[in-house]
C-alpha cells in the first residue's frame, strides 16, 4: 500500500486552483523564430485565452530548455517580466525543473502558491529550440544528463541507448513484437495528423513504414526515436473564487496527483518494464478518488513507446503486458476507447525537451476547456490523466484533472 | 578537481581484472554505484568486496548511431545493465558473439564479467556459456 496525502484544498472552494487559459505556438524546425520572441508571443496566446493582459499576472513560473544555457539564464534573471511590462507589479519569477516531469511539478508548484494564497494569477511558460540546435552538441550534452559520468558515461550510454533498453526489456517482460510496438507510433501519428502545431501534422505513418526504417539502436527503428523540435507552450492558472470574479465559467481543476521517483540512472531501476507508475498511480487514486476507468482522455509522456505502453499498464488502463497490444487494438486512436496523446504527442508532435510533457499537459487542458479544433475535441471531455516523466524515466508523475463550473 | 577515491578506487579495480563492489563496513550491505555515505546506515566507513562477476542480464541494446563524442569510433556498441549476484545492479558493455554481433543476446541471460573494456573505464560482460 502506498502512502497517502490529502489534498488540502476543496473543490468550489475559493481557492481551488483551476486552468483558465493555454497557448500554443507550432512544433517543429523553425530557426528564424527567436527564443524571446516565441516567449512574447505564447505568453499573449495564453492571457488571451484567459481572459487576461500581462499585467494580471504576479508569479510567472518557468519551464526550462536544454538547447542554450544562457537563454536559460535569461529565464531564471526574470527576463519574461521586463519582456511582457510587468516590473513593479510582477511578485515572483522563477523556474521548475525535473526534466520531462517539469510541467507535472510545475502544476503542483502553481496549485501550492495559488491554494496558499502566495500567488493569485500563474503564468507558466516553456520554449525549446531543440529542432535548430547543432544535432552533435545536442547528442553530447544529452549524454551527460541524468547519466552518472563517472560510473556510466564511460560504457557510452545516450538517450536512444536508455530508450532502447527499456524497449528491449518492455518486449521481453510482455511478449510484444515489433508491429505491435510501432502500432503505438501510428497512433500518435493519427493524432497528430489532426494537429496543425505538430510537426508531423500532413505525413501519414504505417507500421511497415516503422519497420522498414533503419535500425537506430536496437530494438529501436529510427521512426521509434523521438524527432527533436523547437516549440513554446504557456498556460494560466488562477483561483476558482478569481475566476468566478472575473467572469470565467468553466475551468480546470486538479483533482489529485500522485509520484514516484525509482531511480536517478537507469542502471539502479528494479524494474525498467515497470518504473514507477504503479506506485505513482495508487498514490493519484488514494489522493482523488479516481480510478483508472474514469478519465475521457490520456496524455501520458511518450518519448518512446514502451515508456507510454508502461505507464498505461502501471496506471491500469491496459492489463499487465498487454499495453502494447492495447494500441494495436486501436484503443488510443480518434473514436477509440481512450484517446491518448491527442496532440500527436512527443514521437509525432515533436520532441521539445523539457517542453514535451508540457504540450502533453497543454493538450488536456485544452481538451477539458472544450477549446480543441472540431475535428480534434474529444465530446463531453471531463476528466483527464495527465503523466509525465524526467531524465533517464527516473520518475513517473500522474496528474489528474477534470472540468469544473465556477456555478454561482 | 581530483578523481575521488571512491571513482579511483574502483577503476583501479578493473585495471587489476577485478570487479569492486562497494561494501558497508558498519552494516555489511553492498552499495551500486559507490556512495559517499552508505544509503542504508549512513555511515561513511565503507570498503570493497571482490565481486564473483556473475549476474543476470537486466536488459541491453546494440546502439548503431549517435555515439556521445569521443564514442563514435566504438560504434556499434552493446551497453547492458546487469544484476549482479550480489544484489546490486550496474551498466557495462557487452561482448560481442561474433563480429559486431550481439543477436545471440536475450534479457535475463546469465552473464559473467569478463574484464575492463579496453581504453574505457567500465566492466565488459559477455554471456555465460549455455
Amino acid at each position: 500500500m502506498a502512502e497517502s496525502w490529502t489534498l488540502n484544498v476543496d473543490k468550489d472552494a475559493a481557492n481551488d486552483p483551476v486552468f483558465v487559459g493555454v497557448g500554443e505556438l507550432k512544433t517543429g524546425k523553425f530557426p528564424d523564430r527567436g527564443f524571446i520572441e516565441a516567449l512574447t508571443k505564447v505568453a499573449i496566446l495564453a492571457l488571451r485565452d484567459a481572459g487576461m493582459v500581462p499585467r494580471d499576472i504576479d508569479t510567472i513560473l518557468l519551464i526550462p530548455n536544454l538547447h542554450s544555457g544562457a537563454d536559460q539564464a535569461d529565464l531564471v534573471f526574470s527576463r519574461m517580466v521586463e519582456e511582457l511590462g510587468i516590473l513593479g507589479t510582477c511578485k515572483a519569477s522563477f523556474m521548475v525543473h525535473s526534466g520531462g516531469s517539469t510541467s507535472d511539478n510545475a502544476v503542483r508548484a502553481a496549485h501550492g502558491l495559488i491554494a496558499t494564497g502566495h500567488a493569485h494569477n500563474v503564468l507558466v511558460l516553456q520554449c525549446e529550440r531543440w529542432g535548430s540546435a547543432d544535432l552533435n552538441e545536442m547528442i553530447t550534452m544529452l549524454s551527460k544528463n541524468g547519466i552518472p559520468g563517472e560510473w556510466e558515461l564511460p560504457t557510452g550510454i545516450q538517450f536512444n541507448a536508455i530508450g532502447a533498453m527499456i524497449t528491449n526489456r518492455y518486449m521481453h517482460a510482455s511478449g510484444s513484437t515489433p508491429a505491435e510496438m510501432a502500432s503505438i507510433c501510428v497512433t500518435l501519428r493519427n493524432w497528430a495528423n489532426l494537429n496543425d502545431n505538430a510537426m508531423f501534422r500532413d505525413k501519414p505513418l504505417t507500421v511497415e513504414q516503422v519497420l522498414a526504417s533503419r535500425m537506430v539502436a536496437d530494438p529501436l527503428h529510427a521512426f521509434e526515436c523521438p524527432p527533436m523540435a523547437d516549440g513554446a507552450c504557456a498556460f494560466v492558472m488562477t483561483s476558482a473564487g478569481i475566476a468566478k470574479k472575473r467572469g470565467i465559467t468553466h475551468g480546470v481543476r486538479v483533482a489529485g496527483s500522485g509520484g514516484c521517483v525509482s531511480h536517478y540512472c537507469l542502471s539502479q531501476e528494479p524494474d525498467q518494464a515497470v518504473l514507477g507508475w504503479p506506485v505513482a498511480a495508487e498514490r493519484a487514486w488514494n489522493q482523488s478518488g479516481w480510478g483508472p476507468g474514469d478519465a475521457d482522455i490520456a496524455e501520458i509522456y511518450d518519448s518512446y513507446a514502451a515508456v507510454t505502453a508502461i505507464a498505461l499498464e502501471g496506471i491500469g488502463i491496459a492489463a499487465k503486458g498487454e499495453g502494447a497490444r492495447w494500441f494495436a487494438a486501436g484503443n488510443g486512436n480518434p473514436g477509440g476507447k481512450l484517446p491518448m496523446n491527442t496532440n500527436g504527442g512527443l514521437l509525432s508532435a515533436g520532441h521539445t525537451g523539457v517542453g514535451g510533457g508540457t504540450a502533453l499537459l497543454v493538450e488536456g487542458i485544452r481538451q477539458l476547456l472544450h477549446r480543441a479544433p472540431s475535428h480534434r475535441q474529444v465530446e463531453g471531455c471531463e476528466r483527464a490523466i495527465i503523466g509525465g516523466s524526467g531524465g533517464s524515466y527516473m520518475d513517473a508523475q500522474i496528474l489528474l484533472l477534470e472540468r469544473t463550473g465556477m456555478g454561482g | 578537481m581530483q578523481t575521488p577515491k571512491i571513482v579511483s578506487d574502483f577503476r583501479d579495480g578493473l585495471a587489476a581484472g577485478e570487479l569492486l563492489v562497494q561494501s558497508c563496513n558498519a552494516c555489511g550491505k553492498p552499495n551500486m554505484w559507490p556512495r559517499y555515505a552508505c544509503p542504508h546506515c549512513q555511515s561513511d566507513d565503507l570498503g570493497w568486496l571482490k565481486s564473483s562477476g556473475g549476474g543476470v542480464l537486466h536488459s541491453f541494446c546494440v546502439l548503431r548511431q549517435g555515439a556521445p563524442e569521443g564514442h563514435e569510433g566504438d560504434l556499434p556498441y552493446a551497453i547492458g545493465a546487469v544484476k549482479l549476484d550480489e544484489g546490486v545492479q550496474i551498466l557495462v558493455r557487452l561482448a560481442p558473439d561474433g563480429a559486431d554481433d550481439w543477436s545471440g543476446y536475450r534479457c535475463d541471460d546469465r552473464v559473467v564479467f569478463e574484464g575492463k573494456e579496453a581504453g574505457r573505464e567500465c566492466a565488459r560482460f559477455r554471456r555465460a556459456a549455455d
